[in-house]
Order: C-alpha cells, then sequence, then structure tokens
C-alpha cells in the first residue's frame, strides 16, 4: 500500500503537534495541521479520490496542488472544492464527486467494452429517433452530470468587495515574483505580491537546501519591505482593459473579491508541470514529478512503496533523488532524453501495478512518476492580448509581444538557475515600477488640482534575456491515453474528430470538449494541440492555442456578488407609513405605501372629504437662470415663454424620434427661478437630457439645474375639503379660488415651515394642492396636516388609490399607457404638441406624425358588463387579430363599475365604438370607446373648483 | 437531394464501434470556384442554414459560404441557445413560432441529434409593471398559437424549487410568464448538422476565407473579393454578425447597426437542480442548467460599443449579484469561463433581412441578442426570398428600409431584456 | 473597467460615465427630410477602430465629454468636455 507518513522532511508544512480530524465519505480520518486535504487522505492510504466524469474510471492525486483535476471534492455544502489546495479544517466532512453508482465500484468492464461506442460527439449520432423518447434519453443524459452538490436552501456567503491601487502587481509568489517584488519596490513603487499557495516561494518550497537559503532570503526582505503588500492562498482571476485585476482572495470556504488598478502588471506564473499521454496514464498511482515532490517534502507523504521514474528533465531527476531519500524504492528509471527510451503504457485494475518500457521491458510498480515537460503559465498574457508561440526547441509556448503595463517575470519567459530567476525577477519588477511610476505621474499630471508630479527616469532598465532550455518535444507516447483528464479526451478522440471534420484546434475543442473542464485546460491544453496537430499533419506553431478566457481560476458567485445591492430609497415619511398600517410596494427604486388596508375606501374619502399621500418619489429639478423659458420651450413640445409668475404648465418631453420621453409639471416660481417636476422613475433621465442639451447645443445659454428630488418631502392633499385644510396650516398665500386658480404654485409657510412650493394640481381629479417642503421637515408639515385636518374627515392614500384615481380621471401614465414607440398625437396631446415653435426636441417627427396621423390613439372605454375588470394587457381583437390592448384598468368606487384606458388602432377609436375584449381566461367582452378619456370629472369641476 | 455517405444513429454508432472503423468527413474541403450562383458570406448558423434551405427547399446546390475563420465561430458558437417564441408582438412570435417548429424537427431533418431540450422558459416578474408586459406578451402569443400563460409565485416554485420566491423589497417575484415549448439546444451541434447537411446538398463551405471586398457594378453585385482570390456571383447575401456593418460597407450600403458586445459565463458543474430556463429581464440575467451540469449565464448587452470580445469584471460581478438575488442558494457555486460575441443592435431591436439598394445583395444581419433562436426561420425565409426573388410575409416587416420610413417595428415598444 | 481620463476630475472608473454612442451631427430642423432626420437617429458609422463618441461623467462632474477611442482595442485617445472644443 502506498500512502504512509514519512519521518520529518526539512522544509515540510505540517504542524506534527496538531493533529486534524475530519470526514471521508462518511469515515473518520486524521491529518495534521498544515495538510491539504489530498495530503491527509495520501498519508490515510487513500488512493481514489474521484471517478471520471465520461467512463467513470477511478482517479487519484495527479499534481497534488491547486491544479489536480482528480481532487474536486464536496466539502459539506460546497461543492467542488480542490483538495490538493485546501487546508484541512477540524471536523471537516469530505465526499468524493462524481461517485456514481459508488467510489469503489470497479466500472471496469463497463469502462472496456462501452468506451468504444463513446466516441466523441456520440451523443450527436444517436437519440434520433423516435423523437417521442429523446425527453427520456435526456433524463438519462442527465444523471451523468459531473461535479457535486448544490443545497439552494444553502445560506448566501457573501464578503465584501475590496478596491486595491497598487503600482505594481505581481501574479506569482515563487523566486521570480518574490524577486520582481523587490525590484519594484527598490525603484520606489507600492506592489501587492499575489500567490495562489498557503506560502510564498513556489517551487523553491521543495528545492532542497539551495533553495531553502534563498527562498528564506527574499522572505525577509518581502517581510521587511513595507511597500509590498502579500496575498497568499489568493488568485489573480483577470486582467482585463486597462490593466483592471480581479483577484480573488481565499479563506476555507470563504472567497473575496479584490478589484486592482494596476499600473503595472508583473506576470511571474510560472511553468506548470504537463501530464504525457499514454496508455493507462489517469491510474491511480501515476503522477507527475512535481505531485511526488509535493507529497514528499511539503506533506512527508510517500506516495508510494515500489516506483518507477520516467524523466525528461532537472524535475524528474530531483524527484528521483526524492524518493531514494524518502525510502521510496526505486525499480526502474526510464530517461526519455535517451533516444530509444520509451514509457509504453501503465498497466493496472484501478490503479497501477505495473508499467511497461522500451522492449516490452515490464516492471512491478505501484507508483509512476513522469516528468517530460512544461507548459508555460500563459494565460494572463493572452487576456491581454498575447498571442504565445510556439517554441520546438523548448517544447513549449512562450510569450509573444506584451502591451506596455504588462511584463512577465521567471519561468513563464524562460529557464535558468536560481540566481538567474531571481535575478530576472528583480530586473523586470525595476523596470515594473519605473513604468507604473511613470503612469502614476501621468495621471496626476491629468488631474486638476492635484500635487505636481514628481519628475520620472525616462530610461527604460534593459532586462536581460532568460532564454528557454532545450527540451525534449515529449506530448504523446507508442499508446494511447488521456488527454483531458476533467473531460475523458483521449488522444484518438481529438483524432477521429478531425478525420470527421473538426480540423481545427477551435472545432476539435468544441466537439470533443477537450479542455473545458473545471480545470480550464492547464494541464491539457498543449498535449491537445500537440495531438490535433499530428493528425492534421500540421505543425504544433501553425495549429496554435485555444483562447484563455478569464477567470483564470474558478471565483464563487457569492465573491463576485459582494454585498453590493442595488439602491433602495424611502420617503422622509417612509416610517410613518410603516407606523400606520402601510402596505408597502416597489415602484422602481422606491418603496412606497400602496394601501393603508383598503384602496377603494382611500379614494371614497378622498372624493368625499380630503386624502393626502406622500409624492415624494416624484422627480424635482430647481431651474434657475434668464433662459429657463428657452430651455422649456426646446425640451417640452408645447409653450412656455408666456408662462406667469406663480403659473403652472403640464408639458410632454419627446425624444428626437418623437417618443414620449417623460411628462410633469413646471412652475414659474420667480422671475429666473422655475421648479419642474418629472415622474419619478424619469427623474434621473430627465435632468440627465436637460443638462446634455445646455452642454451640447446651448452652451451660451443662462441655466442652471440642480436636482432637487430628495431635497424636498412632497404630499398631496386632494378633495373637496383640501382648501379649507391648507387655509388652516398655511400663511403667507391667498388660497380662494380667485387668487390662487388651477394650475398656480405659490411659495407659502405651511405648518410653520417657510419656502415650501404649493402647486395646485390635479391628477386625481380633485381639487388638491401638491405641498413640497424641505424634506427634514417633511413628516412634522404631514403630521399638522393630519392633525389640522382631522375633524374633517382626512386620511392617508396610497399608490393604489392615487392609481384609481388618475384613471377615473383619464390622466395617462409614461410607461404604462405608452410604450417605446408612443409619440404624442397617440394619446391625444395633439393640442400640446406647437409645430409653429421654431425648433423643439423631436419636433420633425411630430410634424410628420401630425399629417399622417398616428396609427394608434389612446382611448377610455368601459366594458358594457360593468362589473368586469378585463386585466391590464388584455387584447383587444377583431378578425381573430389583435387591435389594441388594455394599458390600465381598474373597478372605479366612484362610478362603481370598471373602467380603463386602452391603445387601439385609429380606426377602432372612434367615440361609441364597439370593441371585444379578450380576457386572459379566453372570454370574450364587449366595451364602448368614450368620448373623452376622463370617466369622473369630466367636465374639469372639481379640479377647477 | 444527395443522402448521407453514413447516416447517424444508435445503430451506426453499434456498428462503428465494434468494427473500429472511422465516420466519414461531416463536411469536406474544396478548391474554390472562380463563380457561383450564391455567394453567402458568414459561415455561422444563419449562413449555413441558408444554404442548406437553398439546397433542400430550392435546389440551388452552386453556393458558396465563405467563413474568415471556422464555422460557427462568432456569435452561433457564443450564445446560450435558448429557444423560444414568446414574443410581444404578432409578426414577432409568428416567426420565432416557426423557428420553434423548425427546431422541433431538426434532429431528425438534419440527421444530427442537436439536443434541443424543451424545458419550459420562465421570464419572472418582480413589479406590477414588468407582470403587465408578461401578461401583454401571453395575450398576443395565445392568440398566435403559442403556449405562453402567466403563472404566480407558487408556480414558479413549484417548476423551479431554487428560486426565492419570498416577500422582500427591491425585487420581489410577484409571477412569472411561462412557456413551455422553449428550451435550450447545443448550439455547436446545431450548426455543425447544418453544415453537414449543406455539404451533402452541394454546398460549398470554405473556411478560414475571408471576404475583402464586394464587387458592385451599375448598382449591381457582381462578385466578391476574398483572401483566396476573386469570386464572382449575381447573389451575395451578409449572413454576418457583429461586422455586418464592415461588409455591407463593402457594397457600399448602410446598415443602422452598432456592434456591441454580450458577455455569457457557465460555472462548474454541480448535479441538476434547475430545469427549466430562467430569465429576469429587470435584473438582466438568463440561467439555464445543461445537462452536463453547468450553470450557464447571460445578461444585456455591454454598456459601451466595441468589437472586442475580450469580457469584463465587471460583468461576472452584476451577474454574479442579480443570479445570487434570484438564487441565493448557489453562491458557492463557482464561474468558471466568461466569454462575448458581438452582437448587432438595431434602433428597435428587430432584424434586418431582405434586399438593399444594392441588386443582388441582401442581409440578414441586425440579430441583436436574437439570432440564435431565429436560425433555422432566418435560413428558410432568406433562401425562399433569394429563390424566388420576392420577400416573404413572415419576414416582411424587417425590411432595411423600415427605418427611414420612420415604420420601426413594435418589439421596441416594451424592450426588456427577455432571452 | 477602462481607465477614462476626465479634464475635470482625472482618471476615474468607466462605470463612473455614461456611453451616448457615435457623435453626430443634428439636421437644421427647419429643412430636414425624413431620410435626413432619420439618418441622423438610425445611422451610425460603426467603426471598427477610431470612434468618435459622447460620453457623461454622471456619477462625477457631470460635464458631456468628447471622448476619442478605439473600438477594436478600447484605447483611449483624447478626452474633452464639449465646450473645450466648441471655444
Amino acid at each position: 500500500m502506498s500512502g504512509s507518513r514519512l519521518g520529518v522532511q526539512p522544509g515540510e508544512l505540517i504542524d506534527r503537534d496538531r493533529v486534524v480530524r475530519f470526514r471521508w465519505n462518511g469515515a473518520e480520518h486524521h491529518g495534521f495541521a498544515g495538510d491539504t486535504i489530498a495530503s491527509a487522505l495520501a498519508a490515510g492510504g487513500v488512493e481514489v479520490f474521484s471517478r471520471s466524469f465520461k467512463y467513470r474510471r477511478p482517479r487519484g492525486i495527479l499534481t497534488a496542488d491547486y491544479h489536480d483535476p482528480n481532487l474536486f471534492v464536496q466539502v459539506g455544502d460546497e461543492p467542488n472544492v480542490r483538495a490538493g489546495h485546501r487546508l484541512l479544517i477540524g471536523g471537516m466532512d469530505v465526499t468524493a464527486q462524481g461517485a456514481w453508482p459508488s467510489l469503489g465500484f470497479d466500472a471496469r468492464a463497463a469502462n472496456r467494452v462501452v468506451g468504444r461506442f463513446l466516441s466523441p460527439g456520440f451523443y450527436y449520432k444517436t437519440f434520433i429517433s423516435p423523437a417521442r423518447l429523446r425527453p427520456a434519453y435526456q433524463k438519462i443524459l442527465r444523471r451523468f452530470g459531473a461535479g457535486g452538490k448544490i443545497d439552494p436552501t444553502t445560506p448566501p456567503a457573501h464578503a465584501g468587495k475590496r478596491f486595491a491601487h497598487p503600482d505594481v502587481l505581481v501574479a506569482g509568489g515563487g523566486p521570480a515574483g518574490m524577486a520582481a517584488a523587490l525590484g519594484a519596490s527598490h525603484r520606489g513603487a507600492r506592489v501587492m505580491l499575489v500567490e495562489e499557495n498557503h506560502h510564498l516561494g513556489g517551487h523553491l518550497l521543495y528545492g532542497g537546501p539551495e533553495s531553502e537559503a534563498t527562498l528564506a532570503e527574499l522572505r525577509a526582505l518581502i517581510g521587511a519591505d513595507d511597500a509590498i503588500e502579500v496575498l497568499t492562498n489568493a488568485v489573480v482571476t483577470g486582467r482585463y482593459d486597462h490593466n483592471w485585476v480581479g483577484i480573488v482572495v481565499i479563506q476555507g470556504g470563504e472567497e473575496q473579491l479584490v478589484k486592482a488598478r494596476a499600473k503595472c502588471l508583473v506576470v511571474a506564473a510560472g511553468k506548470i508541470e504537463r501530464p504525457y499521454v499514454f496508455a493507462g496514464n489517469d491510474l491511480p498511482g501515476v503522477m507527475l514529478s512535481s505531485a511526488a515532490r509535493r507529497l514528499i517534502n511539503l506533506y512527508a507523504v510517500a506516495p508510494g512503496t515500489r516506483a518507477v521514474v520516467a524523466t525528461a528533465n532537472e524535475s524528474g531527476d530531483a524527484a528521483l533523488a526524492d524518493l531514494e531519500r524518502a525510502g521510496v524504492e526505486v525499480a526502474a528509471v526510464a530517461d526519455l532524453r535517451k533516444s530509444g527510451s520509451l514509457l509504453v503504457r501503465a498497466k493496472g485494475r484501478g490503479r497501477v501495478a505495473a508499467v511497461e518500457l522500451s522492449g516490452g521491458r515490464t516492471i512491478d510498480a505501484d507508483l509512476l512518476v513522469t516528468a517530460v515537460g512544461w507548459t508555460t503559465s500563459t494565460s494572463l498574457l493572452n487576456m491581454a492580448g498575447d498571442r504565445p508561440a510556439y517554441d520546438a526547441r523548448a517544447a513549449r509556448f512562450l510569450p509573444g509581444e506584451l502591451p506596455d503595463d504588462v511584463l512577465a517575470a521567471g519561468g513563464v519567459v524562460g529557464d535558468g538557475s536560481i540566481e538567474a530567476i531571481v535575478d530576472h525577477g528583480r530586473v523586470v519588477g525595476f523596470e515594473a515600477g519605473r513604468r507604473a511610476l511613470g503612469t502614476r505621474a501621468t495621471w496626476q499630471r491629468l488631474t486638476p488640482r492635484a500635487a505636481p508630479a514628481p519628475e520620472v527616469d525616462p530610461e527604460p532598465t534593459v532586462i536581460p534575456r532568460l532564454p528557454a532550455m532545450p527540451h525534449p518535444e515529449l506530448f504523446a507516447g507508442p499508446t494511447d491515453g488521456f488527454v483531458d483528464f476533467s473531460e475523458d479526451v483521449k488522444g484518438r478522440d481529438l483524432a477521429l474528430a478531425a478525420a470527421e471534420g473538426y480540423d481545427s484546434i477551435e472545432l476539435a475543442k468544441r466537439y470533443t470538449t477537450v479542455t473545458m473542464g473545471s480545470i480550464q485546460g492547464k494541464l491539457a491544453g498543449v498535449n491537445a494541440v500537440a495531438v490535433h496537430a499530428a493528425a492534421t499533419g500540421a505543425t504544433i506553431a501553425a495549429t496554435g492555442t485555444t483562447t484563455w478566457r478569464p477567470p483564470y481560476a474558478p471565483i464563487t458567485l457569492g465573491a463576485l456578488a459582494g454585498v453590493d445591492e442595488d439602491p433602495v430609497r424611502y420617503s422622509p415619511l417612509h416610517d410613518w407609513h410603516m407606523a400606520h398600517g402601510a402596505t408597502p410596494i416597489a415602484a422602481g427604486q422606491w418603496i412606497r405605501p400602496d394601501h393603508y388596508g383598503d384602496p377603494a375606501r382611500e379614494v371614497r374619502n378622498t372624493r368625499a372629504n380630503v386624502g393626502i399621500i406622500d409624492v415624494s418619489p416624484l422627480g424635482k429639478i430647481d431651474l434657475r437662470g434668464r433662459d429657463v423659458p428657452r430651455l422649456l420651450e426646446f425640451v417640452y413640445t408645447n409653450r412656455w415663454d408666456s408662462l406667469a409668475i406663480g403659473g403652472v404648465r403640464y408639458g410632454v418631453m419627446c425624444a428626437e424620434d418623437g417618443v414620449i420621453l417623460d411628462d410633469g409639471v413646471t412652475a414659474r416660481l420667480e422671475e429666473g427661478r422655475f421648479y419642474m417636476t418629472t415622474t419619478s422613475s424619469g427623474a434621473g433621465r430627465v435632468w440627465n437630457w436637460i443638462d446634455e442639451w445646455l452642454q451640447t447645443a446651448f452652451p451660451t445659454w443662462d441655466v442652471k439645474t440642480t436636482a432637487v428630488t430628495d431635497g424636498y418631502a412632497a404630499m398631496n392633499i386632494a378633495g373637496p375639503r383640501s382648501r379649507e385644510l391648507l387655509e388652516r396650516v398655511a400663511s403667507g398665500v391667498d388660497s380662494s379660488p380667485e387668487s390662487f386658480p388651477y394650475m398656480n404654485a405659490r411659495i407659502a409657510t405651511v405648518a410653520g415651515v417657510a419656502e415650501c412650493i404649493v402647486l395646485r394640481i390635479g391628477f386625481t381629479g380633485e381639487l388638491s394642492y401638491e405641498v413640497h417642503v424641505p424634506a427634514g421637515y417633511g413628516l412634522h408639515v404631514w403630521e399638522a396636516l393630519l392633525a389640522a385636518g382631522s375633524d374633517l374627515g382626512i386620511a392617508p392614500f396610497g399608490l393604489e388609490a392615487q392609481r384609481i384615481m388618475r384613471l377615473e380621471k383619464g390622466h395617462f401614465i409614461v410607461g404604462q399607457d405608452t410604450d417605446g414607440l408612443t409619440k404624442a398625437y397617440t394619446p391625444g396631446l395633439a393640442g400640446l404638441v406647437k409645430i409653429d415653435k421654431p425648433d423643439f426636441s423631436g419636433k420633425p417627427e411630430l410634424v410628420w406624425e401630425g399629417e399622417q396621423g398616428a396609427p394608434r390613439r389612446l382611448v377610455a372605454i368601459q366594458p358594457v358588463d360593468g362589473s368586469v375588470v378585463p386585466p391590464e394587457a388584455s387584447q383587444i381583437i377583431a378578425g381573430g387579430r389583435t387591435r389594441g390592448r388594455v394599458t390600465s384598468s381598474r373597478m372605479s368606487p366612484t362610478l362603481e363599475r370598471s373602467i380603463c384606458l386602452a391603445i387601439v388602432d385609429t380606426e377602432h377609436a372612434a367615440a361609441g365604438a364597439e370593441l371585444t375584449i379578450r380576457l386572459p381566461d379566453g372570454r370574450d367582452i364587449a366595451a364602448t370607446v368614450l368620448e373623452h378619456h376622463a370617466h369622473v370629472d369630466v367636465d374639469g369641476g372639481r379640479v377647477r373648483g | 437531394m444527395a443522402s448521407y455517405p453514413t447516416r447517424y444513429s444508435a445503430l451506426a454508432l453499434l456498428r462503428k464501434g465494434a468494427t473500429r472503423s472511422d465516420w466519414p468527413r461531416a463536411w469536406r474541403h474544396h478548391d474554390l470556384r472562380s463563380s457561383y450562383d450564391v455567394v453567402i458570406v458568414g459561415g455561422g448558423l444563419h449562413g449555413l442554414a441558408t444554404a442548406y434551405y437553398l439546397a433542400r427547399n430550392h435546389d440551388i446546390t452552386s453556393v458558396a459560404v465563405l467563413e474568415k475563420a471556422y464555422i460557427g465561430g462568432g456569435g452561433s458558437g457564443r450564445n446560450t441557445a435558448i429557444v423560444r417564441s414568446n414574443y410581444l408582438t404578432p409578426e414577432g412570435s409568428a416567426f420565432y413560432d416557426r423557428s420553434v417548429r423548425l427546431y422541433e424537427g431538426l434532429t431528425e431533418d438534419l440527421n444530427f441529434n442537436i439536443m434541443f431540450e424543451q424545458r419550459g422558459h420562465m421570464t419572472l416578474a418582480h413589479s406590477d409593471a414588468s407582470l403587465r408586459t408578461m401578461r401583454w406578451r401571453a395575450e398576443v402569443n395565445k392568440l398566435g398559437g403559442i403556449d405562453s400563460e402567466v403563472i404566480d409565485p407558487a408556480g414558479v416554485k413549484e417548476l423551479a424549487p431554487a428560486i426565492d420566491v419570498s416577500d422582500r423589497p427591491r425585487y420581489p417575484i410577484l409571477g412569472a410568464l411561462w412557456h413551455p415549448p422553449g428550451g435550450i439546444v447545443r448550439h455547436d451541434a446545431v450548426v455543425w448538422g447544418y453544415a453537414r447537411g449543406a455539404d451533402v446538398a452541394g454546398a460549398h463551405i470554405h473556411q478560414v476565407t475571408e471576404v475583402t471586398g464586394i464587387d458592385v457594378a451599375d448598382g449591381r453585385v457582381t462578385g466578391v473579393q476574398t483572401s483566396r482570390g476573386a469570386v464572382a456571383a449575381p447573389v451575395v447575401i451578409n449572413c454576418t454578425a457583429g461586422w455586418s456593418t464592415l461588409i455591407a460597407d463593402m457594397a457600399g450600403v448602410k446598415l443602422p447597426i452598432t456592434t456591441r458586445p454580450l458577455q455569457a459565463a457557465v460555472t462548474v458543474p454541480v448535479q441538476p437542480f434547475l430545469v427549466p430556463v430562467i430569465v429576469s429581464g429587470t435584473l438582466h440575467v438568463y440561467v439555464s442548467q445543461t445537462a452536463r451540469g453547468e450553470l450557464v449565464f447571460g445578461a444585456s448587452v455591454d454598456p459601451f460599443s466595441s468589437y472586442s470580445s475580450r469580457g469584463s469584471l465587471g460583468f461576472t460581478e452584476g451577474l454574479a449579484g442579480h443570479v445570487l438575488e434570484l438564487m441565493p442558494g448557489i453562491s458557492k457555486m463557482r464561474l468558471l469561463r466568461q466569454w462575448a460575441g458581438l452582437c448587432d443592435m438595431t434602433p428597435d431591436f428587430g432584424p434586418i433581412i431582405g434586399p438593399t439598394p444594392v441588386a443582388g445583395f441582401y442581409v440578414d444581419v441586425g440579430w441583436g441578442t436574437y439570432g440564435f433562436k431565429a436560425g433555422p426561420v432566418a435560413g428558410e425565409q432568406v433562401a425562399a426570398m433569394v429563390a424566388n426573388g420576392t420577400v416573404p410575409r413572415l419576414i416582411a416587416s424587417f425590411g432595411l428600409e423600415r427605418f427611414e420610413q420612420g415604420r420601426l417595428t413594435a418589439e421596441k415598444g416594451a424592450a426588456a431584456v427577455g432571452h | 473597467m477602462l481607465v477614462i481620463v476626465c479634464p475635470h476630475c482625472g482618471p476615474r472608473n468607466s462605470n463612473e460615465f455614461t456611453f451616448l454612442g457615435e457623435r453626430s451631427t443634428r439636421p437644421a430642423v427647419a429643412a430636414t427630410t425624413p431620410a435626413e432626420w432619420r439618418h441622423y437617429l438610425y445611422f451610425k458609422n460603426n467603426a471598427a477602430g477610431e470612434e468618435d463618441e459622447r460620453w457623461f461623467h454622471v456619477s462625477g462632474c457631470r460635464r458631456f465629454l468628447d471622448v476619442e477611442r478605439d473600438t477594436l482595442t478600447n484605447e483611449i485617445r483624447s478626452v474633452r468636455d464639449v465646450g473645450e472644443a466648441a471655444r
């Protein structure tokens, strides 16, 4: 059996004094603090960690780090945890994924027989007929779904995000990255150093005495440098436009997103060891040299008892030395650098039992270590626009052209001694610091009122060449094996795909799904290219790589979401409403009282006595200056130059295509002071629209705009007794109908609050006054009005009662009774479109619509059977086709019958026309078109009274 | 119409497996001829479907499909593969209904399993206003014979238990538009199925063949210039997306299109827990779970125009926030990969299909974010238009002339995102 | 997230800004034709490369800006206040 804990290793990361207990598939296990889940399980003799996606083959440790495709496990409610990276925590409940029917079930018979029929893309070629059985096939296929389990009742895990503004961001905390951080800091830059492992050091962590000395020195220097912030257990997930960099910091099962604007990015991500394609390469017990070295040196775990080492480089040689030092019997060494020396296949059932080398030589072994080459970790460079080029001599892809704000250091670029790598990193960091300080200075110069920018050294530092060393081109051996462990794709699958016509690497990727699994092709990518190239007869260089897409490593939705929430807005009166029985409703961003129990009663009370509604969400814009009338003439379709002080006018704004943008009333409070109201949802849009015209078309006009939506609380008192109420609380204003008529505004003192704006307008079809008071006094005025009106029968009403009353009055709502194609003539606003004005927004379209006539009209309609309220959006039909729709409908408490607004084709819009409404339940009802939009207060007597 | 050298079937799979023999090429390489009857620019779903229907329905087989990279590499391979027909307007829903019906028969028609799973399509309503729009769509759909209805929050919970329908202030779920025929397809399979079908019928598919110019003489198209030489043709059809204005510019035709990236993303797979396709227009997100167990996400187009398909971090942040608003229990799922495709955005969100002022030069462009679900019907109708020389009724309201005439399609009326 | 160097506020993240599209010239209203007006409304160059755009620093100084940007690379060549161009 493999997997026993070794004696103390010089660089081990475990703390043998702290035993950590956990469960694996229900059984008790233990490890030490500092163990990963995988190292603890391996120490406990576990060999099979998962079953493969397609063939359900048993899989064991391959890389023993973050990128191991075979080590995805479920931890509690967290799926797809990387057991080669996640540290052990006491009490962890770890289970295997994809273990159907069970982890121990030996499905080798099925593998051997079925495998031949599961050729690439087999699913495209079967389940074709009969069609009626396809849903059943689809259900069966879904049972093969990979991955862990999600419990949708899991409480959400969100962490707040962090912004960072480093001068230089270094991705990768190996020797080159550590040196780069120091180099940049030496130049005066602030540095963020990000390392995916739990410790800085990269391969120095398991490199022997020389490595240890270098590592200790680099760590000490970094630890003493205040300008370097180190993030370990953190992954740079992506490099986006303008060096916007995402980093995920992992803490146990929690992740935090850090967003950094790096003035210069240094990619020191190193190299990833590549597996070899040969028969049996996925058997548990076959692992990479770096995996064996990690297990022995970092976790003191013997990866096997009797090993075969197939090596083509110094990493394999070092693994061989490690194995021997650890007391693992090395049965054979295949030096693949020597011609004729081959690794033919690994044999075994469920795990490796023997290894076949050149000449049919078969050696019994429970461990096969391979060291056949490297893949450059270029994905961050690729995201920065680089297309890596293949270097056949070094048998790997190397970076090409990089933008000025991205540099590469260390193993990404080439090979060398530890000293050479450190030196390269240091110089790259030094130059990165210079560039970053240059950008910092440029930005400072471009910021008005900023301190003067410091001088920056204009001379670039020459970065020494770090040549990539020759390496034999070893991708696929003499037998076929797995190219992609995540996706169960073999070399033969790629060859078959190419023969079928999927003969570009991108098509082959899509057809076989090679590289599309959970480790994103980090191990499979270059082998896939090499095998595909061999199948098509093209070179690896010509075949090229597929595109690396972010994120570099998967990141939880919780980390991406963070705690950001879309804004919710409350009126200053909100707490009062909630304390008085209001039912809240979301109206865009605003939370408003829908009603206080019974909207119909609220309507009846308002029509009989007086009601009060909080309309604070109304958009409000303060307009000042000599040229405000010119602005209003331009943005509204009607006339404004004649508006007297104290006057109020209703207006409609159209976009340049003539479509209604918003509506509202605007009051002239003083000679050069106007007060504009907009719809609640349109407030921001209208403010921006006005400012755009002022800045781009009329820069010389004297107009100042200020959004004051949140500055004023607004409340509407409506009903026959509203004037009486106003008289009791307002001073400085004569409320008589003669001196304060309909569509007028006054500045008044209300309940002792000076500078309130009172507008006499009538959205509800009642005598009504809208009182706008400085927001801090909103509650005071609201309560004063309620107190003063108690004997008048005052009661608050909510949004629903207001909607009913405005519908009774026939007022349309932009966005409900109009839509994205409704121009001003459709809702019957001909009187408000003054085409004799020389210019206004949208004028040409309105002129043409006026000439041609609107194709549709907004009309008031009443169902013949007044007890039926056709739901909004019910279709108006004739001849089986839709001719319009009900846009608003309610039961009118005032008329005790149903009432509607509808948009209909103009030919059906004449007063008295009979319409057929198709209800959602399929019934048809009859309705009649009214002459006016108003159902109540048709003559305007109430509002004008 | 010629038949496939080897039909795909379970039996054929067994036979090939037993004899270990290879499958024939799904489509072949050809030399580029100096002339074709029809040149189609763009080897995506629309171009390949057009070639297929030209041959199958109209016996027009002297057809070249010119693709600058590899087939299906643009929008066809970058969309989220959702198919539905619950559009707002009678013209829109009739058009997409035809597409759904073609999709339903496509696996057998093409002898290629496109894995169309009609799991149902659910569009959530978070406000009175969106509930009203849902009902509007449902009522228009019902009149057109399309299965579409408004359901309440309990119905949402029953069909998709992972959705949080609890009461909350900002984005409560008040109901949904439920469209049972909607679903997801394996998008690449549709491309490959049409390519194989077009190839066997005689069309030439030329990959890595970039169109560099369009020849026009006396107001009539005469051919194209390509990276592999000139090709004469009396009919040239622009079936590109993202780059459609650049192709049309070569013929001197202006299109009212701006190019915007549309991003999408996929998670690491988990065991199946979500059956229907979930859409929230208000939150700009749509979600489905593939047969492999990945969640596939899409959103609205990027906030500014661009020809870059690099993707952004902000997209994934907003996406995750909105997905968790709907399904708070999946915060530990991990985003695996993000990508972007280029979309042709038109002023009214409707496509532009039809002839242009240059005789013989047709366009099938402007698909915005809807191109994939329209592929089969667009191919069928464009083929009919080219073969018969008249614009079929089903696409009559999508002509280029409508913009100058100010007759925009009414789908803009309620331009909620809805995929 | 692009960096846009606002002439009033300095370098800022692009999510502080609203993109308003390619700049276009408004025809003279008195003399315009439907074809001309609708080209102004609907037809843009949509260049793959250099584009003259309008952005709005909505979460900043609220100034409208003329921006030259490359639509292939998202590189920003220049940012000016609309008033500066007119001056």
